[in-house]
């Protein structure tokens, strides 16, 4: 099986958990969770399978261009959800969040993507690619579950306002992104500002340049600063902490995708 | 000077400032940074003058900018340093004498008898508290013992150390910005030059470009040595991610390019309707080469690296690479001129010769050698280190402030009818559950005792 097949039943995989999950909310058969959350298993092993396939193949890290990475990202979305999941049990987040995975993949597999593995311009051969996109990634694959379980939040919030009761308590949802933020705040601080200065310097000469996807990891990276410390400090939390941690995200995207296609800069290759 | 002394330590300081700089640093990233004013009014029309004027179109380096990141920078020493002093009291001088009353109001807490006395109620309490590696601080005042027992108290200052690692990194900016020195310089084999503010000179040995099977470039190669007082010391090899160090100077391989001025080119020379004939010649542009049994003079006038014809029908190199090399060459006979015209290296058939009298030869150009240069960056950073030691102080303070949760546990102890009163209270600001369920495994386990 080459690559492109086992991306692909990755893809199927994680479409068909989704249908068990949300099986499972309108019907609340705990199987049918169950089920879903062995399928995305599957599906992440076959994922990784892949992405192992592609390093062995190209002979580089498998980000190298927007296809590689997205994979990765859905890749690395799986593996937060997983921490998270055993840690918190959030079942009810689960179809939510396979959500993103399969736009992430969607897009990836999109006939716009150019998919063969290209070999690397010099800037990219070192193995500072390695840790800074994969760490990056990580990081943002928390925000993502942050992202879910923030507008959890806000549908929680509003049905219990209602007097209505909702499976997952909002105070628990608001707990659980706090949490991820303290996963993928440090790991984004690690792999976009520090390994990235440390690449920069040592590839271009200049730690810090003001290049956009620079700028905009410094956005998203005071979005999150904003949250803890109107969390920790002022003691904000709820309504007000879900719409920064949202606003973090949509910017971390936006320096995903937006910078390559709307910014030109020294990071145009990936 | 109290009044602003609060307000440079206001955390709403922090956060209006943490709005301003994202909100301004996103307006420079919409704005094309540093281009000429021309390609701004073409972009912009009349707003040009008002962004320039703002200095947006410099954002990251107007004073407005930098006068926001000072602002933020005192905002963060002064705020740090006003809850730091605090904080190390209580450090390292705690109270150790506490009321019941400020147990009572914590979350996590406990009361309870224990029918030993008030040492041994004492001792097994400290004990259950070191296994658990808690550090302790006993005092006893009138009838009661007080026992604060404390551990992972170094995450307090988390913050503190990720506030300390980005002032150092905004220090470190600074020192870049005004001892910073960056130069590119540009090398052909063999040159010598002397590094600007250095006392050694380079030079370039040799300079390759690597290339995949594709034809896409690998690598740029430089050798260098290091020159000091006309002395080589030593060689090494520059490329992409592998810079050169030296004396404070760091040497990148930056770019490279084509000495397109005197190349040296092969022409092969054939004869259409005699095949066996066939003649090499090795010449210059400018060079004139006689074809001794041809009663020719053969000369190329120009060559180009990358031709092409544009749109008002002009011969140009589009660029400096040789995509698709090409060379004029002329044929005189007797100080008339009987051929001229351009012949290509990539497309061998499609000569474009004018003859003025018949002739059977056809040329090819079949090489090209033409001097590479290799352009090196030489920087001298003095910032840098000092930005590596922020980014230090900046993880080892993030993982304190969320990997090494502080607690501390009071305990009031009171003898009466050889009975010990225990009163107990858990204060952690972070990971509270975790505490918890430490802090009821010890009074469990304290009850239970025989
Ligand atoms: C980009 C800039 C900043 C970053 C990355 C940053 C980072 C942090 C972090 C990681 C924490 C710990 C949060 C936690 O424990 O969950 C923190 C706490 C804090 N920050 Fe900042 N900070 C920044 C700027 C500022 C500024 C400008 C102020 C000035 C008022 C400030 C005031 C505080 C305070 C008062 C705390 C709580 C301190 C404590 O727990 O004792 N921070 N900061």
């Amino acid at each position: 099986m080459n690559e492109s097949t086992l991306f692909l039943i990755a893809f199927i995989l994680y479409i068909v958990s989704a249908f068990f999950y949300f099986a499972f909310l309108f019907t609340k058969i705990k199987k049918s969770a169950q089920i879903g959350f062995g399928t995305v298993f599957v599906g992440f092993i076959f994922h990784t399978v892949a992405l192992i396939l592609r390093t062995v193949e190209s002979g580089h890290a498998p980000f190298t261009n927007m296809y590689e990475s997205l994979s990765f990202l859905a890749w690395a979305s799986i593996i937060a959800y997983i921490i998270i999941e055993g840690k918190f049990k959030i079942r009810k987040a689960g179809p939510y969040f396979m959500l993103i995975v399969i736009a992430l993949m969607a897009v990836a597999s999109s006939p716009l993507m150019p998919k063969e593995a290209t070999p690397l311009v010099p800037a990219l051969q070192s193995y500072w690619l390695w840790l800074h996109v994969s760490v990056t990634l990580l990081g943002e694959a928390f925000f993502a579950v942050a992202f879910i379980t923030s507008i959890m939040y806000l549908v929680a919030e509003s049905k219990e306002k209602k007097g209505k009761k909702h499976s997952i308590s909002s105070k628990k949802l608001d707990s659980i992104s706090y949490r991820c933020i303290a996963i993928g705040f440090p790991l984004f601080t690690l792999g976009g500002l520090v390994f990235g200065m440390i690449w920069a310097y040592k590839a271009w000469g200049s730690y810090w340049s003001w290049d956009p996807k620079e700028v905009w990891s410094l956005i998203t990276w005071f979005v999150f600063a904003l949250y803890l410390h109107t969390r920790i400090v002022m003691g904000w939390k709820g309504r007000r902490s879900a719409f920064i941690a949202i606003f973090g995200f949509l910017a971390a995207l936006f320096t995903y995708f937006g910078v390559n296609y709307l910014i030109a800069g020294l990071h145009s290759y990936a | 000077m109290k009044s602003i002394l609060r307000f440079f330590s206001s955390v709403k300081l922090a956060i209006v400032l943490f709005i301003i700089i994202t909100s301004a640093s996103i307006v420079g990233t919409l704005i094309p940074q540093g281009q000429t004013l021309p390609e701004y009014t073409a972009r912009f029309g009349q707003l040009a003058d008002l962004f320039t004027r703002l200095q947006l179109t410099d954002l990251y380096h107007s004073w407005w900018f930098i006068g926001l990141l000072f602002f933020f920078a005192l905002n963060i020493i002064i705020c740090t340093l006003t809850r730091l002093i605090p904080k190390l009291n209580r450090t390292f001088k705690p109270k150790r004498v506490f009321e019941p009353k400020n147990i009572n109001t914590l979350k996590i807490k406990e009361k309870f008898n224990k029918s030993w006395s008030l040492v041994k109620t004492k001792e097994a309490l400290k004990k259950e508290f070191l296994t658990k590696h808690y550090r302790l601080h006993e005092n006893s005042k009138e009838n009661k013992t007080y026992l604060l027992a404390r551990k992972k108290i170094a995450g307090w200052f988390g913050a503190d150390i990720v506030h300390l690692g980005l002032i150092t990194i905004l220090t470190g900016g600074i020192i870049s910005g005004i001892g910073g020195f960056k130069k590119n310089l540009t090398f052909t084999q063999g040159d010598i030059l002397s590094v600007p503010q250095a006392n050694f000179k380079l030079r370039l040995d040799k300079f390759e470009t690597e290339y995949y099977s594709n034809g896409n470039v690998r690598d740029w190669k430089s050798t260098l040595t290091v020159f000091e007082e006309e002395k080589p010391l030593f060689s090494k090899i520059i490329e992409v991610n592998h810079p050169l160090s030296y004396k404070g100077f760091v040497f990148y391989q930056s770019s490279y390019g084509w000495n397109w001025e005197n190349p040296s080119l092969e022409i092969w020379v054939k004869k259409r309707n005699e095949p066996s004939f066939f003649r090499k010649l090795n010449l210059k542009v400018g060079e004139k080469i006689k074809l001794e049994d041809e009663d020719l003079i053969f000369s190329v006038a120009y060559f180009i690296p990358d031709f092409f014809i544009n749109e008002k029908n002009e011969i140009i190199s589009r660029s400096l690479e040789p995509n698709n090399p090409a060379a004029f060459i002329e044929g005189w006979q007797e100080n008339e001129k009987i051929f001229s015209g351009w012949i290509f290296s990539k497309f061998p058939d499609y000569a474009r010769i004018h003859s003025q009298k018949e002739t059977n030869l056809s040329f090819e150009l079949k090489d090209f050698t033409a001097g590479n240069f290799s352009v090196i960056q030489a920087v001298r950073d003095p910032g840098v280190n000092i930005i590596w030691l922020g980014c230090s102080f900046l993880m080892l303070g993030l993982a304190l402030a969320f990997y090494w949760p502080p607690r501390e546990v009071k305990i009031i102890l009171e003898e009466s009818h050889g009975k010990t009163e225990v009163t107990a209270g858990g204060i952690a600001s972070k990971s509270k559950d975790a505490l918890q369920a430490e802090f009821e495994t010890v009074m469990t386990s304290i009850r239970r005792l025989k």
